[in-house]
Formats: structure tokens, C-alpha cells, sequence
């Protein structure tokens, strides 16, 4: 159900959202891999907006293999991406086990690339075969505190409707199992949101 | 015996250049049938009389009648099509259909394209991939936007784009990896994010877009140029005269599908320019133009007819209830398509006769046996 709910708001930021083109990376697609200058872009491109960042930074500590965290906004990205990121390993990406402590990571966030802080799921947004050579498109979408909200309507979200066979039909032979959605989402500033479009360096095909 | 079972009725009246009909409809229906009412009130050779689609017919399959005399008394006759009604289940974005090879293209504006049986009716969009005649040639640049189609026929098409520059260069023998794909559900939210094909400077500013941008008159709107193409000072964001104020715009007039006018006057303006060169392909940003509000928030004054309409996508009905005029709306939808097929005897009739009523029925059975 909740998951039903994720897919329309994250279609829905995928038609409403503008779009930036990955750069930054050496692939030679459009958009390209993605690369730091990628994300030092777009986060540069929501302050200047003046959008309101998620999280603020973690500061370093003493402990071996860390580094300190900025301030930053969310990224939602594809789980296919991680091997890409983590190839950034070293020029800017932080894996979330190498934040000073892992206290305010989320369960999905995979790391930080300056002030990005990146979450992962499957279920991100992809275009197949859609980019200049043919490569999947990967829809990252950066956000500012201010850029979305969910609306309730009439006091509720959504309902799961069940009713059991004696109540749904005459001669109690089939049950009612439904969802009901009373919602709406908004883009309550379009300068705070940016869907960050890259490939990857290689089609790699892991299953 | 009614337990599942839907049923549904409505009219739509086709062109004068017909172009698919999508009907949305709270279901899938299994079986839908067609009168032209037209063609009984006003009769003319060729014109079909009726139409049925079954789901056992498998999808598109059509049958229909038409009148194959040019004169009283009038004779119907029988036909078949396989580009006729297809059911369809829109509810999930980033949907293509097959890819299929671009064998050539013409420079122009519009650009013209050539592949072999494409199957795409005026109306459908698409999206491009891989037009490189050579490693630094071709039309890279309209990689990743969607088009909306113009049909010329079977193995042609026309896109809204001025490739008649420079940087541009036509495509021919096949080129490997130059694909065009359809874009299923192009428009489930609406209105969405455009592309900008052309923009014309002045007093008030007309924009042209590569695909319907759905907007209404008295929506706000703002612009994102990057800065190989021309007119940044349209962009929202960074405002030179009062930092990190959002200029938006607001819909004066809406020319077609494709093009509107907006408030904002672009007197001086930098001109927009298509002629992009390939070597700046890799992380090319397109121009877009982003729906930012209604007409509530519009600077406008509305003078539509009823203030909260049922929404209307593409020239579609949508099956949402009221709505403030402009605003999102979630078009994800079930229902079913008339293509305007031509008929496998008499090439001479089409599904969809131009300026004509239809009047459909359709039906989802409880039994199906």
C-alpha cells in the first residue's frame, strides 16, 4: 500500500520536476556518469535558489577511516547506481559507514558526496535505453526541505478495505480486498527540487 | 450476474485529419462498439457506419462496416483492420514501446524522419537515441526530448524542430544505434515538464514546446535555459535585479497544443538558437518550461467557462472530478484507444471518418467463458 504511495509521488516528481543532465562523468553520453561536479552543481544550484537543506553536517572525529559530513540536501537515487558511486570512492564520495557516526543515517542512505546525502532504493525512477547512446537514464531527485508536500484529504491518507465474503455479495462467495487513496501531492517550490539525470560508466548487468 | 460487470457509453467527434481517440474510463473494457452517427445522418462513400472490437479479436484487431456506394441507395459493406481499438493500462511513467531503427533523416524545421513501417499516428510522441551519422555528427541534440509526431505516412514523420542549422547533420543508410521509441503514457500528471523547441521574443513572449504542454490560460510558469541555447534571461532563477526572487510568467493565450503565450516581455532578450554543436552533446541540459501554479496563482484574469472543470489532458477528458484549472492532476487511467486504421480490403476507408459523432459502448462482463 505504502509502497503503491511512493510510486505516484515519485512519478509525479519525475513529470513536474526540471531536469539537469548529468556532466561530470567521462562516459560521453548525454547525460554522462555521473561525477562531484555533478553534485557540487546541483547542490550549488538549490542554494542559489536559497532551498533549505535537509540535514545538517557531522562533525569529524578521532577514528580512523572518517571524515566529516556537510550540510546537505537528499538525493534519491537508483540501487543500480552504487557501484558508481562508490567508483567515486576517494574523490568525493563518503560511504555512510565512514561518516564520523552513523547516528543520522537512514536505513537507505548509501553516503554523501559533498553536500548531497544519498539514499538508494530499487524502486527509483529509471528510463531504459533512453539516453544519447542508448543507456538506462537514472532519475535523481535532489530536494530542498520546502520543495514537496502530501496533502491529506478528509483526515486520512489511505485506506486498506477489507470485507470479508458474508458482506460483499449475496451468496457470501467472493471477498472485497482494496485500497483507497485520499491524497494529493504538490511541489510547493519548484526551485528547491532538481531531478539530476545520469547514466552509468557501463551498463553493468548484475541480477 | 452483475457482480464485476461495467459498462460504459459516451460520444467524440474526430477531426477533420483524424487522429487516434483516447477514452479514458474507470476500467479495461474486454469489448467496445462504435456508431457513427454521422454516417447515418449525413452519409458519404467510404464512411464507417460501425465497428466492433472483441478481446478474443486480440488487441487492435477491429471489425466495422462502411458504405461502399458513392450514392443512394447506400450499400454497406464489410472490413477489417488491424490498427483499430486496443485497450490500455496507464499507471506507471518512463513506458517506451519497441525500438525501431531511424533510417534517415531531413533537415528542416520540422525535421523529417524516415523509418520503415513505423506504426505512429499524428499525436503519438517519441523519443530519439544514438543520431550520430558519425562519431561528431548527426543530431545528438534531440537525444532524451520528447517529440510529439506529425504523421506523413507509413515510413515517415515530421518532429517539431529546427535542425536546418549548422551543427546538424542529416542522417542516412541506418546509422547504428539510431533508434526512435514511443512514449506510452506521456502525460499521467499533468501539467508536466516541457521542453522548448523555439522561443519568439518581444512585448510578450510565445513559446514553442517539443510535445503538448497541457497548459491553461492564467497558469504561472518558469523557465530553466541553459545557456547553449540562447535565452537564459527567462530562467527564474538567478534574478539579477532582486537576488533570489523567482521571476515566473504567466499564460496569456494558448496558441495549440504546442505553443503559448506568456506575460513576460523579452524585448532584448538573447534569441534562442537549436544549433548546438555535437561536441557539447555529453551532459547537454535541454531548455524546459516548468508549470508552477494554477489559475489561482496566475496574474491573469480567467475567463474560461466553468471555474473548476473536469480536467482535460491532451484534448482528453480525463475521469477526475472537478478541479482548480491548471493544477497537477494525477491522469493515470484505463480505458481504450481508437487508432484510425485503414481497412485490409478497401484501403480507400478508414476506422475514424473525418467530422464525425461516434458514439461508443463499452463493457467488462461478469462471465467470459
Amino acid at each position: 500500500m505504502r509502497q503503491a504511495e511512493d510510486l505516484i509521488l515519485r512519478d509525479y516528481i519525475v513529470s513536474a520536476a526540471s531536469e539537469i543532465n548529468a556532466g561530470g562523468g567521462s562516459n560521453s553520453d548525454n547525460p554522462t556518469n555521473l561525477g562531484v561536479s555533478d553534485f557540487s552543481l546541483v547542490a550549488t544550484t538549490l542554494d542559489t535558489n536559497n532551498a533549505y537543506k535537509f540535514m545538517s553536517g557531522i562533525e569529524g572525529m578521532d577514528r580512523f577511516g572518517t571524515g566529516p559530513v556537510r550540510s546537505a540536501y537528499f538525493m534519491l537515487s537508483s540501487t543500480e547506481l552504487q557501484t558508481d558511486l562508490d567508483g567515486l570512492t576517494g574523490s568525493g564520495f563518503l560511504n555512510q559507514w565512514n561518516y564520523p557516526t552513523n547516528a543520522s543515517a537512514l536505513p537507505s542512505e548509501y553516503g554523501s558526496v559533498y553536500n548531497v546525502r544519498i539514499l538508494t532504493s530499487s524502486e527509483a525512477p529509471v528510463a531504459r535505453n533512453a539516453s544519447a547512446n542508448s543507456r538506462d537514464v537514472y532519475y535523481n531527485t535532489v530536494v530542498g526541505k520546502q520543495a514537496v508536500t502530501h496533502i491529506n484529504q478528509d483526515g486520512y491518507s489511505m485506506n486498506l478495505i477489507y470485507r470479508d465474503p458474508y458482506y460483499s455479495g449475496m451468496l457470501a462467495q467472493n471477498a472485497t480486498l482494496a485500497v483507497k487513496f485520499a491524497q494529493s501531492q504538490a511541489i510547493t517550490q519548484d526551485t528547491a527540487i532538481r531531478n539530476l539525470l545520469c547514466t552509468r560508466a557501463s551498463n553493468l548487468s548484475g541480477v | 450476474m452483475a457482480e464485476y460487470s461495467r459498462i460504459a457509453r459516451g460520444t467524440f467527434t474526430t477531426a477533420a485529419s483524424p487522429i487516434a481517440q483516447i477514452v479514458n474510463l474507470p476500467f479495461q473494457p474486454q469489448a467496445v462498439k462504435l456508431i457513427n452517427y454521422t454516417a447515418y445522418s449525413a452519409p458519404s462513400q467510404y464512411a464507417v457506419t460501425t465497428a466492433h472490437w472483441d478481446l478474443y479479436m486480440g488487441q487492435a484487431n477491429t471489425t466495422f462496416e462502411y458504405i461502399e456506394t458513392a450514392s443512394v441507395n447506400w450499400i454497406i459493406a464489410a472490413d477489417y483492420t488491424t490498427n483499430g481499438i486496443s485497450t490500455f493500462s496507464a499507471g506507471s511513467l518512463l513506458q517506451f514501446g519497441a525500438q525501431q531503427q531511424v533510417v534517415a533523416s531531413t533537415k528542416g524545421s520540422p525535421t523529417s524522419f524516415q523509418v520503415t513501417a513505423h506504426g505512429y499516428n499524428t499525436g503519438d510522441v517519441v523519443v530519439f537515441e544514438g543520431l550520430y551519422q558519425s562519431p561528431t555528427t548527426g543530431m545528438p541534440q534531440m537525444c532524451g526530448m520528447p517529440f510529439v509526431v506529425t504523421r506523413v505516412d507509413a515510413n515517415d514523420f515530421t518532429v517539431n524542430w529546427n535542425s536546418n542549422t549548422s551543427n546538424y547533420t542529416a542522417l542516412s543508410g541506418s546509422p547504428t544505434g539510431a533508434y526512435v521509441k514511443k512514449v506510452l503514457y506521456p502525460f499521467l500528471y499533468a501539467p508536466q515538464l516541457s521542453f522548448i523547441s523555439a522561443i519568439t521574443t518581444g512585448t510578450t513572449t510565445t513559446i514553442t514546446t517539443t510535445a503538448p504542454h497541457n497548459l491553461v490560460v492564467g497558469q504561472e510558469v518558469a523557465f530553466r535555459v541553459p545557456s547553449a541555447w540562447g535565452t537564459t534571461q527567462l530562467n527564474s532563477l538567478p534574478d539579477i535585479l532582486i537576488p533570489g526572487s523567482p521571476v515566473y510568467g504567466y499564460v496569456t493565450s494558448v496558441t495549440n497544443s504546442t505553443t503559448f503565450v506568456c506575460n513576460i516581455n523579452s524585448t532584448g532578450y538573447t534569441a534562442y538558437t537549436a544549433n548546438v554543436a555535437v561536441a557539447s552533446v555529453p551532459g547537454l541540459t535541454f531548455p524546459q518550461v516548468v508549470p508552477v501554479g494554477d489559475v489561482n496563482t496566475g496574474g491573469v484574469a480567467y475567463s474560461g467557462g466553468a471555474l473548476y472543470p473536469s480536467p482535460v489532458v491532451n484534448g482528453v477528458s480525463t475521469i477526475n472530478g472537478p478541479a482548480i484549472s491548471g493544477a497537477f492532476i494525477n491522469n493515470t487511467s484505463q480505458g481504450f484507444i481508437v487508432q484510425n486504421g485503414v481497412g485490409s480490403a478497401q484501403a480507400s476507408t478508414s476506422l475514424l471518418t473525418a467530422s464525425s459523432k461516434y458514439i461508443y459502448e463499452a463493457y467488462y462482463y461478469d462471465l467470459s467463458a
